[in-house]
């Protein structure tokens, strides 16, 4: 029993000692803490993974976090991290705060990403307005009947008011008017796909790279979205995805180069594979 | 109430009760077996050459030379699938034109970079081969012949840039033009449309399941680098291959219904229409699966998002966050039990301290992870000089405190169990009180200490909410120290689940991950258990 007891009892030594000792061993490598938007989280994924094999980078260590464009935001404004990753523009008020705490945050548009609105495969409505869109939204039109479809209720399915998605499209098909309590949250694009591509009569609205056979995308105004339309900004759900830092990065730092990456022609290539749309051209 | 109606109520209540316990251990098998099971699946499967091809690649691991003569073996019989697709694709498809186009003008920029020109000049040109390129994207487009024409001969009409950009790179593209202006004169594009879509679904199905095709361009990302790693999988891409699901209207204004027609009749009469069952006969030829016991899976680290590897980093995770939880909670659970129980009479304070660790026992694990992430990464950490951020100390001391209720409740009942005459014994022989509570009473009540320990174990490995603010990434390196932030299981998992599609893609890693943290839990309560009977046998005199 004293055995035990002492060895807890060492056990608590080494830790307190441990976490004394290491935070110089910590600095050590430079480390590129990332944190924000789930969105944009694959790209940053690919991006990291792309970065671990790179020479250059051996003595960097990143980590990423995804929890939400509005904690990335936060993180980057308390010097928690130093990239935050978000799908929407920051607001007034955190710009303020940033800048009260001495934080300059730089946009850098890493791509740009299409929100379509789905609906499940078996609905035979082809496309609406933003009108519509609006009064399904709203809770004006509550069947599919009144749309041309079939005599079905309209399933509203729409992301938690704090994801950057859901402000793009409350900005954009809702304007000033509230979102019908009928609404469904769900917290992530998988779940807003996988709860349109199992409820018959549901509607949602995800980005293009969950477009899949599972769900089909309605045509908004006429047109569908797709790579090409997005990017030429016919389509008119779009909105840019960002990388925030403190300042414009110093060039040379891993800061920069992470910064950059989608500038190059392999972030182009990843920024594409992972189903947004890169800014560049190559 | 009579006797028969006693014995009545009573075996209704034993009917009742073993009712109930069937439901539990029903509902634990429903719960658990499926993760078990699907769980399993990530660890033993069907491997394919591709998972051996990229276990080979990406962890340096197997007999290269074998590996290596496997997917040649393969290649040899997928050979004849590409060049079914290549002959049916020439005249069609131009999306292979259009990266060549695309290729074409990047290289031409390069070439003008090595060229010694003038800044202007380089400019100039690279914008016409620019413009060049684009217009011939807009032919490629088009699916009508005179539109497409029309695109190619203002290419073709600019004679003067022709002789400027000769000798160039850039050259090719009038080339191109010419070429692409016969194959228009040749086919209807406006039929082109309805093989196009089907096609372009036929080679996404390929690449799916057999990956890309070593002449190909290597893909950026890591998890298109390589077809179909698992036969399961595979199974899933070749039905994909093989049939075609569409939704028709059968009933105007009802919903759609789902059909589905093997690919192979949508191309009937053209050269694709072989493709279909050479694949479905050669399948196996192809991706030669073998059963594979992967046990690395618990060591590896994951790459792509989860996509490949395994879970080891977040073992690791896993047991240093909790473990450091319970180094923390433990102590001082038990001593604020000792007071409370030995020390303290029931004065209003110790009440206030009861009725607070009650309370503590009910708050939602969030506001413990919110409370971490404001005291101890925000104000603590940059007070003891560490790093800013997450850490695992952190994650530590919010998980010691979520557990910090149930050990002290634990302990305190523990410890007021212990016979009071083994109190008085120690007391009586001239023990001190703390000699007493040290060498008597903490060995009896050790048992019950143990098991508020075995909860709150399971409960800090399984939490996410506390984690998510205070200690987890979702992507990082294997922690060295207990100031660097690290992946957790059960934060992985919800990483997996939201954001990227991994969970759609790779179920199984998802499912993997579960498995692993019921595993993990389940082997620290086993160990737990066994302590706490040799424990309980030692104090029985045995």
């Amino acid at each position: 029993m004293r055995n035990l007891l002492r060895m807890i009892g060492w056990g608590v030594a080494a830790v307190l000692c441990g976490a004394l000792g290491v935070s110089a061993m910590a600095q050590e490598k430079t480390t590129l803490q990332i944190e924000g938007s789930t969105t944009v989280g694959p790209i940053v994924d690919e991006f990291t993974e792309a970065f671990k094999k790179s020479p250059d980078f051996k003595d960097v260590t990143i980590t990423v976090k995804k929890t939400g464009s509005g904690d990335g935001i936060a993180a980057l404004i308390d010097g928690r991290c130093q990239i935050a990753t978000s799908s929407r523009f920051m607001k007034i008020e955190e710009f303020e705060k940033a800048v009260k705490n001495g934080v300059m945050p730089v946009a850098h548009t890493v791509a740009m990403d299409g929100v379509c609105v789905v609906v499940h495969p078996s609905n035979p409505v082809k496309g609406l307005t933003v009108a519509q869109l609006k009064d399904i939204y709203t809770g004006k039109t509550t069947n599919w009947k009144d749309l041309g479809g079939a005599d079905r209720a309209i399933v509203l399915i729409s992301r938690d008011t704090s994801s950057g998605t859901y402000e793009s499209f409350v900005a954009f098909v809702m304007g000033k008017d509230k979102m019908s309590d009928k609404a469904e949250y769900v917290n992530a694009n998988p779940q807003a796909h996988s709860r349109v591509a199992t409820t018959e009569g549901a509607i949602g609205y995800v980005g293009l790279g969950f477009l899949d056979k599972q769900v089909k995308a309605l045509e908004i105004g006429g047109i569908m979205p797709s790579r090409r339309t997005i990017q030429s900004g016919k389509y008119p759900l779009s909105r840019p995805l960002f990388l925030f830092t403190n300042g414009y990065p110093d060039l040379g730092t891993p800061i920069h180069a992470f910064c950059t990456h989608y500038l190059s022609e392999k972030g182009e290539r990843i920024i594409d594979a992972k189903g947004f749309i890169p800014v560049t051209n190559y | 109430m009579n006797i028969p109606w006693r014995m009545r109520a009573n075996s209704v209540f034993t009917v009742v009760a073993l009712l109930s316990v069937l439901l539990i251990v029903a509902s634990l098998l429903v719960i658990l077996l499926p993760i078990l099971w699907r769980g399993g699946s990530a660890v033993v499967f069907r491997g394919t050459v591709e998972f051996r091809r990229m276990q080979l690649e990406q962890f340096q691991r197997g007999d290269t030379a074998a590996v290596r003569a496997e997917v040649e073996r393969a290649a040899g019989v997928r050979r004849h699938a590409y060049e079914i697709i290549d002959r049916f694709s020439a005249g069609l498809d131009t999306a292979g034109l259009e990266t060549k186009a695309r290729q074409l003008h990047r290289e031409f920029g390069a070439q003008l970079r090595n060229r010694n020109l003038d800044d202007d000049d380089i400019f100039d040109l690279r914008e016409l081969s620019g413009e060049l390129r684009d217009e011939f994207l807009a032919a490629l487009e088009s699916s009508d012949n005179a539109e497409a024409l029309g695109h190619l001969e203002t290419i073709l009409s600019r004679t003067d840039d022709e002789r400027r950009l000769h000798g160039t790179l850039a050259a090719a593209f009038f080339d191109m033009a010419r070429e692409y202006r016969d194959v228009v004169g040749r086919v209807d594009l406006s039929h082109r449309e309805e093989y196009l879509d089907s096609l372009q679904q036929v080679k996404e199905a390929m690449q799916n399941l057999l990956g890309p095709q070593s002449s190909e361009r290597l893909p950026a990302i890591v998890m298109e680098q390589y077809g179909a790693t698992r036969w399961d999988q595979a199974q899933q891409h070749l039905d994909h291959l093989l049939w075609s699901e569409t939704w028709v209207a059968v009933v105007p204004g009802q919903p759609l219904v789902k059909t589905r027609a093997p690919m192979e009749e949508r191309f009937a009469g053209t050269e694709l229409a072989e493709l279909f069952p050479y694949v479905r006969d050669n399948a196996e030829a192809m991706l030669r699966p073998e059963w594979t016991f992967y046990w690395r899976y618990f060591l590896d680290d994951s790459m792509s998002g989860h996509y490949f590897g395994g879970v080891g980093p977040e073992i690791l995770g896993t047991l240093m966050v909790t473990v450091l939880a319970i180094l923390l909670a433990l102590p001082v659970g038990v001593i604020t039990a000792a007071y409370v129980v030995e020390y303290g009479r029931e004065t209003v304070m110790i009440k206030a301290l009861r009725m607070c660790v009650n309370t503590l026992a009910g708050v939602p694990s969030i506001v413990f992870g919110l409370f971490g992430l404001a005291f101890f990464v925000i104000y603590l950490q940059p007070k003891l000089g560490l790093p800013q951020g997450s850490s695992i100390l952190a994650g530590g001391l919010t998980l010691s405190l979520l557990v910090l209720p149930v050990i002290i409740r634990a302990s305190e009942e523990a410890i007021r169990s212990v016979p009071p005459s083994y109190k008085e014994a120690a007391l009586a022989l001239g023990a001190s009180r703390f000699r007493c509570f040290v060498t008597v009473t903490l060995p009896a009540a050790m048992p019950g200490i143990l098991t508020g320990l075995i909860l709150s174990m399971s409960r800090a490995a399984g939490e996410t909410a506390p984690i998510l603010f205070t200690a987890g990434v979702a992507m990082g390196p294997i922690p060295t120290s207990i100031a660097q932030p690290t992946r957790t299981l059960a934060y992985s998992s919800y990483d997996m689940a939201v954001g990227d599609k991994m969970a759609m893609l790779a179920p199984h890693n998802q499912f993997g991950m579960v498995m692993t943290l019921v595993a993990v839990v389940l082997i620290l309560n086993i160990t737990a258990i066994i302590v706490r009977g040799r424990m309980a046998r030692k104090l029985r005199g045995r």
